[in-house]
């Protein structure tokens, strides 16, 4: 049996009397992409710290790798890749200094900046200040030091926040690399698409607690509406009709409506994550 | 090199990378160095000593023959209106005069009440008039030709340390501590301004997410806080000619000054926000760290208090051991008293931005 790569046991933590986190249990295989979504304030980040070690944990266990966090946190983090919301780079030194300094950090003598700067689509500004790059490219620097030391666990925190489509694309481009590799990702976003494209599982997380934890197809399988929208043309009238899939005569009504002249659109009316997240938390993501 | 090691020295060598490229800093530290270096040789480095009198009453010339050799430079006037008008005007430096009224030997000689004015400017210090007020009585009695009433004490004069009559402290001395002051203050603010960078961009935590431990990172800054401070202290100490007989008591007590300045500027990098707020704590330090380097331009002034303040350590190290030659044996309860505020000051700046960054 195959340990799993994060095993995370009733994790709690509290800024003053404040609760951030309440509980978390989750674990992860190699391999695995695990989405946490939730709003603003809902325990995400503070989680992701103390998984990456930069706080400790009030109360609960966390295993990474076979090791104990934050017992053996320098062999974890020799291991780990994390990409931070705050694009925290060094604004006065070049794109290739930044990875060199990390680089060493890790203990690494031979990095391969070049290919590290092909990956991620910035080849050819390696040299040039950190100050000079756009938002994307930021953020492309980014996971290419998540990257530098061949991370067997990545944290990713909003790693396409605010970035251009083409930028998010190449970023998620990225994440499937790393867990086609064997790499386990940790991912916390705002945006339902990206957990919904990435994510083997995802974890609505609300007030500190993980309120559900499944596949994103087994939500909307659960959670959503079992019923296909068909829109046809009808003189200069657009005709709608929602035929429900559960009804008995659901076949019928669709071939009868497929086998219409002007027919324009049919879509299923499948839940998406976010209409699984307001059934759990009562309120949209903000 | 070790693991650790090998992880502070790139911090420092990352630190010292960003320093280099902070223009602001590295124009200010150019051209703070060539301007101290500049001013230093521009000032003069030996003090006029001497009197420049105007005298009303020519007559009276010979009694002053004796006295002139002593720093008095006598300049006759006709009348007590060209006395007058020469101090207020400043001409030949005469900024004291005495006016003799006429046939003032014989009325001294014969009993007869006479007075002699004495003119200053306003910038005479007392102790000029009261001498002036002196020699004006000796010339009495060298007139009359009779003794002073009582009878004058012999004196020994003893000098402790080096005899500086003749040969008194320049005011490019007296500036030499207030440069090094300087100069390190400046490196305290270039450390703050790294430091509160990193908190602000949270470059910290991303250093943190690696192998690196807080210690190293604290380590790191303050080797680096140190190497800048300590490094551009000397400098200028070579620029100026400071090391003389005693270079190494002079890099002991610049070393600790600059351990000391990189404590606070961990302090001021941890309260800072921005350059306005680095500014502003690092001039809450550097007021009261002053007065101790502006007190030695004015010998024998220093308070008591003065010597509580954490810098008169410093200070009167380098003092003594530019000016008046001291050996470190000499020195050594300075340099205790010295060592003790760097510790105070590093280990409060490491636990002031070890809470910071443990906080982010």
């Amino acid at each position: 049996m195959v340990e799993p790569a994060i095993e995370v046991s009733d994790l709690a933590f509290s800024y003053g009397t404040t609760r951030a986190v309440d509980g978390v249990s989750f674990s992860a295989e190699p391999g695995e992409i695990i989405g946490l979504l939730g709003p603003n304030g809902a325990g995400k980040s503070t989680t992701i710290k103390m998984l990456t070690g930069q706080l400790p944990p009030d109360r609960g266990s966390i295993r990474i790798l076979g090791k104990n966090m934050p017992a053996d946190r320098e062999a974890i983090q020799s291991r780990m890749g994390v990409c931070f919301e705050e694009k925290n780079l060094y604004g006065a030194m070049s794109g290739v200094e930044n990875l060199r300094f990390f680089g060493k950090l890790f203990g690494i003598k031979d990095l391969d900046t070049d290919h590290l700067l092909e990956r991620v689509g910035l080849p050819d500004r390696g040299g040039d200040r950190v100050s000079t790059y756009s938002k994307g490219m930021r953020q492309r620097l980014m996971m290419a030091r998540v990257l530098l030391n061949k991370p067997d666990v990545l944290f990713l925190d909003e790693p396409t926040d605010g970035l251009d489509p083409v930028s998010s694309r190449a970023v998620r481009a990225l994440i499937s690399q790393e867990a086609e590799r064997g790499a386990t990702v940790v991912l916390t976003t705002h945006d339902m698409m990206e957990a919904d494209v990435l994510s083997n599982r995802v974890a609505f997380i609300n007030e500190g607690k993980i309120l559900a934890l499944d596949t994103p197809e087994s939500f909307k399988l659960k959670y959503g509406r079992r019923s296909v929208r068909i829109r046809s043309r009808n003189g200069e009238h657009v005709d709608e009709t929602i035929v429900e899939l559960d009804d008995k005569d659901a076949s019928e009504r669709i071939r009868e409506a497929v086998a219409a002249a002007d027919l324009l659109t049919i879509h299923t009316e499948e839940a998406t994550l976010e209409d699984v997240f307001v059934e759990f938390a009562g309120r949209g993501l903000q | 090199m070790s693991g650790r090691a090998a992880i502070i020295g790139s911090i420092v060598a990352k630190d010292l990378r960003e320093f280099t490229r902070d223009r602001f800093y590295v124009v200010i530290t150019v051209v703070g160095l060539a301007f101290y270096i500049l001013i230093f040789w521009v000032l003069p480095d030996t003090v006029d000593e001497t009197i420049e009198l105007g005298i009303v009453q020519t007559g009276m010339g010979e009694f002053f023959e004796q006295t002139a050799e002593q720093g008095l430079t006598i300049t006759p006037f006709e009348t007590e209106e060209q006395l007058r008008n020469a101090i207020v005007e400043g001409e030949d430096r005469i900024s004291v005069g005495l006016s003799f009224p006429d046939r003032f030997v014989e009325q001294v000689a014969s009993g007869m009440p006479t007075t002699v004015t004495v003119y200053v400017t306003g910038d005479v210090p007392p102790e000029i008039r009261n001498t002036l007020s002196a020699i004006v009585t000796e010339l009495g009695f060298l007139a009359s030709g009779q003794a002073p009433l009582v009878t004058q004490p012999a004196e020994a004069e003893v000098v402790l340390g080096v005899d500086r009559a003749g040969d008194q402290i320049s005011l490019r001395e007296r500036m030499r501590p207030l440069f090094a002051f300087f100069v390190l203050v400046i490196e305290m603010m270039a450390l703050a301004t790294l430091v509160a960078s990193e908190i602000q961009t949270r470059t910290v935590t991303a250093v943190l997410a690696t192998p690196a431990r807080v210690s190293d990172f604290l380590a790191a800054k303050g080797i680096a806080g140190t190497l800048l401070a300590f490094a551009q202290a000397v400098l200028l100490m070579a620029a100026i000619q400071s090391f003389g007989n005693r270079p190494g008591t002079l890099l002991l007590a610049l070393l600790l000054g600059s351990v000391m300045v990189t404590g606070l500027g961990l302090i001021a990098g941890s309260a800072g926000r921005d350059f306005l707020s680095i500014v502003f704590w690092s001039m809450l330090f550097l007021i009261p760290l002053m007065i101790p380097a502006i007190a030695t331009m004015f010998p024998g002034t220093a308070a008591a208090w003065v010597k509580a303040i954490p810098s008169w350590p410093l200070v009167d190290i380098i003092v003594q051991a530019t000016t008046f030659d001291a050996a470190f044996g000499e020195l050594s309860g300075q340099f205790a008293a010295l060592a003790g505020w760097c510790v105070v000051a590093f280990v409060g700046g490491w636990w002031v931005l070890k809470r910071k960054v443990v906080a982010l």
